[in-house]
């Protein structure tokens, strides 16, 4: 065997290796967003244990302080869940605002999450209810 | 009326590219010289046309001239000067009108320099290649980017800019910094494109266009690195970069921008690497147009958002096409392209030069795939996802390490080949400087391994630049070594800054403590060493915005090291609060404070506090970057017999190359002794 075609089949093996591991790598690293009824769905057929981001809206008056954080729940009209969040929600957390919560389900159907984010203009959004389930129905 | 007077410089734009494409075209099929001398002053219309067009939009946005669209939604009447100034770049359309301006500014330039070769169809080609960029931009202007769409029933004042535009004077030089490196590219990308037409893809293309890349490499750098503390001082997470789509458009061109730059050294010397060169500055524009995409059409939000405006698909379409063109005349001249030269060892300068570039192609793919990673998601299975910091994190560590091996070792290395005892005498010392801050490494506390090597490495790299900076003194004084060569010794100031930067980042990431804290008024909470002391907070209310700012002192050890304030701004047309950081800079570290929630009922502030070590090296490493690069761009005032860059020997080699005739490269033979780099 001719040095150079040991030579093409090392730089591919190495190649495919490469993108074998990128990929593994990609796919640990990925979090999914949900709605929430996405989400209360999910638990309901037993899914849903890694990590996500829920989008929804706060239910007004359901926030409460806890001892190190915020207890509170999210709606997207359908489906409603319960949070609860370590650490202080940020400036312009209140009832009615649209958030974006990144956890995972804990015990008992309550949503443990660590990390919110207000959804806001033309930076970020969470995915719209409406829009994902025409989107949906469209590729079938 | 200065609607009027926008659209018709647009107008203007658009017709003296197409005439300028047309003359010059014709001039080429023709071989009339005298059509090439009309066909190139079109560009100095172009140019006029959008300075024309830049002087429209900012007297309506000095004027408050709400009938304008674009005013109306980043403009208002409380807007500082500043910040109505910069709404130019504020949002898209504006953007496209920077752009236009600036790459009419790259082809005067261009237009310029090679005003002595007219006739020269390299130079026509690469012309009609800018022209046809520019055309592109001024068609989307006419059409679905149109920055003059006047409003029927203008409102008596307009929404301002984004708050998080109008926080910090960065805003102001950072977007043009990053649009004078991505424009800059095209004329590379022109040139090359010009050399695949004409067949002479030697090496004249790339003594032709080394300025105006470097040059380009230079701001794109400075863009970044502006872009990263701007994020540091107006983002409030208490990082300077967060994987975000946004900051990936930019690093990306610079990822294959960077390993252009080293390759053409290769091209230069040895003849080699054409095919690739070639690739590199068409994938390096073909990315500048995606970050553009990515970051302008809302495609990051949505898939479907994007196609509600014809902006992203004639992005993406002109992407396409820049890349069918690119790939088409590489394969349609494939047979040509073939190199005269061959790697003869693995241990050599060119060895090396492959293997850094080896290794930032597969930096730009893991950053690349990441990016695009969810559009596709979304775009094929429907299904909404981010790609997290860790996949970045760790995927790109290993690469930068590598990358730093190579850049403390490889400038050491001869060409062609080497012997052992030419690495010992090079490489040892240096070698050693690295083990030893290893080791000390290792002994104050660090654990982890890749901070580890990069520490030592970052030591390796800059004791092998001092040597060599020290051998150039030793030799010829130290003022002349550096005029006689300013490319390599610029080069290696880069390195310094590069250096600086892999340790600002290895030190913040991984030794930097970030806590929040619950404090009522002159409560105190202890963060490593520092104590922090809530004083007192104020509400300032203007027509601009809102501003809650608070007064933090902070001591260590005893020592009061002042006052610090903190605040949370709201604006009126926003339901976004824009914390304000504060941030004590200190060379070893910056005490980062960020107010999280301001007062509640009880008075109680939540306060966010980190200590991020070693960041100000950051911005350190970067002026040091700006310096080498502006180093490197200086001309070479004399050439010494034994110096490492031949620049006529160069010459003469690109001019004979220049016919295509693959004629073998005059650099000595395998074995002979290579002058040191001095």
């Amino acid at each position: 065997v001719k040095p150079r075609v040991i030579a093409a089949i090392a730089v591919c093996a190495v190649a495919v290796v490469a993108i074998v591991g990128l990929a593994v790598a990609l796919s640990k690293n990925v979090v999914y967003f949900r709605t929430v009824s996405e989400a209360v769905e999910e638990r309901a057929d037993g899914n849903g244990r890694g990590r996500f981001r829920m989008a929804g809206e706060v239910v007004p008056g359901s926030v409460e302080e806890t001892a190190n954080g915020v207890r509170f729940q999210v709606t997207d009209g359908k489906a409603t869940a319960d949070v609860v969040h370590q650490g202080d929600p940020p400036d312009l957390f209140k009832g009615g605002a649209p958030v974006v919560c990144e956890g995972r389900w804990g015990d008992g159907a309550v949503f443990d999450s660590d990390r919110i984010l207000i959804r806001h203009g033309n930076e970020y959004e969470p995915p719209e209810v409406e829009d994902d389930r025409a989107s949906r129905e469209a590729v079938g | 009326m200065k609607a009027a007077l926008g659209v018709l410089a647009l107008a203007v734009g658009t017709s003296a590219a197409v005439l300028g494409i047309a003359t010059l075209g014709l001039g080429l099929r023709r071989g009339d010289d005298r059509l090439l001398q009309v066909g190139r002053r079109y560009v100095f219309v172009v140019l006029a046309a959008a300075v024309a067009a830049v002087g429209a939009m900012e007297w309506a946005l000095l004027t408050h001239d709400f009938s304008i669209e674009y005013v109306a939604e980043n403009n208002a009447r409380s807007t500082p000067l500043l910040y109505t100034i910069t709404g130019l770049w504020a949002a898209l359309e504006g953007s496209i009108l920077l752009w236009a301006l600036v790459l009419g500014g790259y082809l005067v330039f261009m237009v310029r320099r090679f005003h002595d070769r007219v006739t020269d169809p390299l130079v026509a080609w690469a012309t009609v290649t800018g022209l046809a960029v520019a055309l592109f931009f001024f068609v989307l202007m006419l059409g679905p980017a149109n920055p003059f769409t006047t409003l029927p029933n203008p409102p008596s004042d307009g929404a301002g800019p984004n708050p998080l535009l109008q926080n910090h004077p960065l805003m102001a030089f950072h977007p043009p910094m990053l649009y004078l490196g991505y424009v800059g590219f095209t004329v590379p990308f022109a040139f090359a494109i010009a050399a695949l037409v004409t067949g002479r893809f030697g090496e004249g293309w790339l003594a032709d266009t080394r300025r105006a890349t470097l040059v380009a490499w230079g701001f794109l750098t400075m863009g970044i690195i502006l872009g990263a503390w701007w994020s540091y001082e107006v983002l409030g997470w208490g990082g300077y970069w967060a994987w975000d789509p946004v900051e990936n458009a930019s690093l990306l061109p610079w990822l294959t921008g960077t390993a252009f730059i080293h390759s053409v050294i290769v091209q230069e010397r040895r003849g080699m690497l054409r095919v690739w060169n070639l690739s590199l500055v068409i994938a390096t524009f073909c990315l500048t147009i995606l970050g553009t995409f990515l970051t302008r059409s809302g495609v990051v939000d949505s898939v479907h958002s994007f196609t509600q405006s014809a902006i992203g698909p004639m992005l993406l379409g002109f992407l396409g096409l820049v890349a069918a063109v690119g790939i088409g005349l590489i394969a349609w001249r494939g047979d040509r392209l073939r190199a005269p030269g061959r790697i003869d060892s693995p241990v050599s300068r060119e060895s090396a030069f492959l293997a850094n570039n080896l290794l930032f192609a597969v930096l730009a793919f893991v950053v690349l795939l990441g990016t695009v990673y969810p559009l596709l998601a979304e775009a094929l299975q429907n299904r909404r996802l981010s790609v997290g910091e860790p996949y970045f994190d760790r995927m790109t560590t290993p690469v930068g390490i590598g990358l730093l091996f190579l850049m403390a070792a490889a400038p050491a290395l001869p060409w062609r080949a080497t012997s052992g005892e030419v690495l010992r005498k090079r490489l040892l010392v240096p070698a050693w400087v690295g083990a030893v801050v290893m080791a000390g490494a290792v002994l104050l506390g660090a654990r982890e391994l890749a901070q580890v090597l990069t520490f030592g490495l970052a030591a390796f790299a800059l004791a092998g630049i001092a040597r060599q900076f020290w051998l150039g003194g030793r030799a010829h004084g130290p003022i002349r070594a550096v005029r006689s060569n300013p490319r390599l010794y610029g080069g290696l100031v880069v390195h310094v800054g590069v250096v600086l930067i892999a340790v600002a980042i290895a030190s913040s990431s991984s030794y930097s403590t970030k806590r929040e804290v619950r404090l009522r008024e002159d409560e105190s909470a202890t963060v490593r060493d520092y104590t922090v002391t809530y004083l007192g907070s104020e509400v300032d209310r203007s027509d601009q915005k809102t501003t809650v700012s608070t007064r933090i002192r902070v001591e260590r050890g005893g020592d009061d090291l002042g006052v610090y304030a903190p605040a949370i701004s709201t604006f009126p047309n926003s339901t976004q609060g824009i914390g304000t950081p504060s941030v004590r800079t200190g060379l070893r570290e910056d005490v980062y404070l960020t107010l999280v929630s301001s007062p509640n009922e009880r008075g109680r502030i939540t306060l966010g506090v980190a200590v991020n070590p070693m960041v100000l090296w950051l911005w350190i490493g970067g002026g040091v970057m700006a310096l080498g690069t502006l180093l490197a761009l200086a001309p070479a005032l004399r050439r010494t017999p034994g110096q490492f860059w031949r620049r006529s020997a160069t010459h003469t080699v690109a001019q004979r190359r220049q016919n295509g005739d693959g004629e073998k490269p005059v650099a000595p033979e395998p074995g002979a002794r290579e002058p040191e780099p001095v």
